[in-house]
């Protein structure tokens, strides 16, 4: 497949951008938090058991996360980006609000693909009172495998 | 786990170097064996269809030790606000992987004491993950 004469990234793509998601609950679960400060090692006594702490990694494993509902321009993609904010630490079987959006898409021509479509969307998560307490971002690079072979090497 | 202090920090100050191996089993277990993810993070075979040459390194796994990697470094009185990776290039599993780190900048924003740091993980001495993290950390005073 050649490199597209113009961008495959349509209006409605572009519409996408700054539209807020419904709101999807999600919980803070112990048996989470705990696998993964297994996993990683993690004896930070702030995180232990019975301190109803959990770890900021445990964003990782909170659902409605910011893949959800993404504008898909090309058919494989990467993960290039990622981010994660945190405005409190995690509250161990709390129930938060996932509210994703877009917040970009644009070419890239060039690279190993010849053309490419940088995706970056976020989910930010409420408590019950609607304060923020964290945030998580990607940028996917969206790309055909078909046209790996007309394109340069990164 | 010692406590550090905004007063102590000195913009490069290099971080202690952590070695960590990242294994297939530790990427399944990081997402849990009942939840379904890249096969390619458990199959050396799938990552090599990816072009990767073995079984991939999440992501996700590698933000989180570079997070925990800091919050370490500050102490329980410390919190990490930010971290932002930009995947340079795949890690494969069992290969080693170093973390490495440097203080950027440090600064008091409307009486909060930041610091900001430079992380990478280095695969085979070169970086494969380079990422920024804002950790706030306790005064002395």
């Amino acid at each position: 497949m050649a490199i597209p004469e113009q961008s495959l990234i349509t209006d409605e793509h572009r519409a996408a951008i700054g539209r807020k998601s419904d709101p999807v609950t999600v919980t803070v679960r112990e048996e989470d938090a705990r696998r993964m400060r297994d996993v990683l090692g993690d004896r930070d006594p702030r995180y232990a058991d019975g301190t109803g702490i959990a770890p900021p990694y445990v964003i990782a494993m909170l659902g409605g996360g910011p893949r959800r509902g993404m504008p898909q321009v090309l058919p494989s993609g990467l993960l290039t980006q990622q981010e994660w904010r945190f405005t409190r630490p995690f509250r161990i079987g709390e129930e938060l609000q996932a509210v994703s959006q877009v917040y970009d898409i644009r070419d890239r021509l060039g690279g190993r693909y010849g053309y490419s479509v940088l995706v970056t969307q976020g989910t930010d998560y409420y408590d019950a009172e609607g304060n923020h307490v964290a945030a998580a971002m990607i940028t996917i690079t969206q790309f055909d495998p078909k046209m790996a072979a007309s394109g340069g090497e990164e | 786990m010692s406590q550090r202090y905004y007063e102590d920090v000195n913009i490069d100050d290099e971080l202690e170097p952590l070695e960590r191996v990242p294994t297939t089993d530790m990427a399944i277990d990081f997402f849990g064996r009942d939840n379904p993810t890249n096969p390619a993070f458990a199959d050396a075979e799938a990552g090599k269809r990816l072009g990767v040459g073995g079984a991939l390194v999440p992501g996700l796994l590698k933000l989180a030790w570079i997070t925990q990697y800091v919050s370490d470094w500050a102490g329980p009185g410390g919190m990490v606000r930010s971290v932002r990776a930009a995947y340079r290039r795949p890690d494969v599993a069992d290969r080693p992987l170093v973390l490495a780190g440097r203080v950027v900048e440090k600064r008091v924003e409307d009486g909060v004491h930041l610091v900001e740091l430079e992380v990478v993980t280095l695969a085979e001495g070169q970086p494969s993950t380079r990422a920024n993290v804002q950790v706030q950390l306790p005064a002395r005073s």
